[in-house]
């Protein structure tokens, strides 16, 4: 699924993240700042070993709840181009799982902006991560309980 | 048991929750008015593995978060988002 303006591109996609496909989308002459935070499979925590992700979304929500995210960073930044884009699927341990991209006129706001829209996914974003480790385990991984809307 | 009008509701369950309940949907019967959190309460009741995410689980109603005050209706898209953990 996704979601395309002149400025926003939001997607969910089963195969690899096309980055350069981001770069390109990203790149204006209105904008002297891209910040481009990629998000990968860790093979190692600690000393448990993870093979691979596998990471289920209630797709239609998810692709909403990005273009919530994606208007609040264009209210709050001075955003001339932004890419939300998650994997689903099977991503296997190495291979880039999120990808948020943001140009702005300078770079301050760009890195703001980009770390609001990782930091924000992680807990909004209805999308969740099943991990496959080394020693056959498959577990749900629990995200952080956030406050339930009142 | 009580003769109030019943309201027909379909819940979305997603990860932990449809692997454990072995179902992506649910159908619900929730005496009228039916709330967010008469329906939470009712399937705490019945499900022990909703039960178990009672206080963490979040409540979504055509793709997006409510309160669980919220009214639901026959045709409301309903999901119960346990936290979540992409990225």
């Amino acid at each position: 699924m996704e979601f395309r303006s002149p400025t926003v591109w939001l997607r969910l996609m089963h195969e690899p993240l096309p980055v350069a496909e981001a770069v390109s989308f990203l790149q204006t002459p209105e904008a002297g700042g891209l910040a481009l935070f990629l998000g990968t499979t860790r093979r190692w925590t600690d000393d448990r070993e993870t093979l691979s992700l596998f990471y289920e979304a209630y797709e239609p929500m998810a692709l909403a709840e990005m273009g919530r995210l994606s208007d609040e960073a264009l209210r709050r930044w001075p955003v001339r181009r932004l890419c939300l884009w998650h994997r689903l699927g099977d991503v296997p341990a190495g291979e880039i799982s999120v990808l948020v991209g943001v140009a702005t006129p300078h770079r301050a706001e760009a890195f703001e902006a980009c770390r609001f829209l990782i930091d924000t996914l992680k807990r909004q974003v209805p999308i969740w991560k099943r991990e496959t480790l080394s020693d056959g385990q498959n577990v749900w991984v629990e995200g952080i309980p956030e406050s339930k809307p009142r | 048991m009580s003769d109030a009008p019943q309201v027909r509701l379909r819940v979305l369950l997603f990860s932990t929750l449809r692997e454990r309940l072995g179902s992506s949907e649910l159908e619900v019967f929730v005496p009228a008015p039916a709330t967010g959190s008469r329906l939470l309460d009712q399937l705490a009741a019945q499900y022990p593995a909703i039960a178990a995410y009672r206080p963490v689980v979040r409540l979504a109603v055509n793709q997006e978060y409510v309160p669980e005050s919220v009214e639901l209706h026959e045709n409301d898209e309903i999901a119960l988002i346990t936290p979540v953990s992409g990225g």
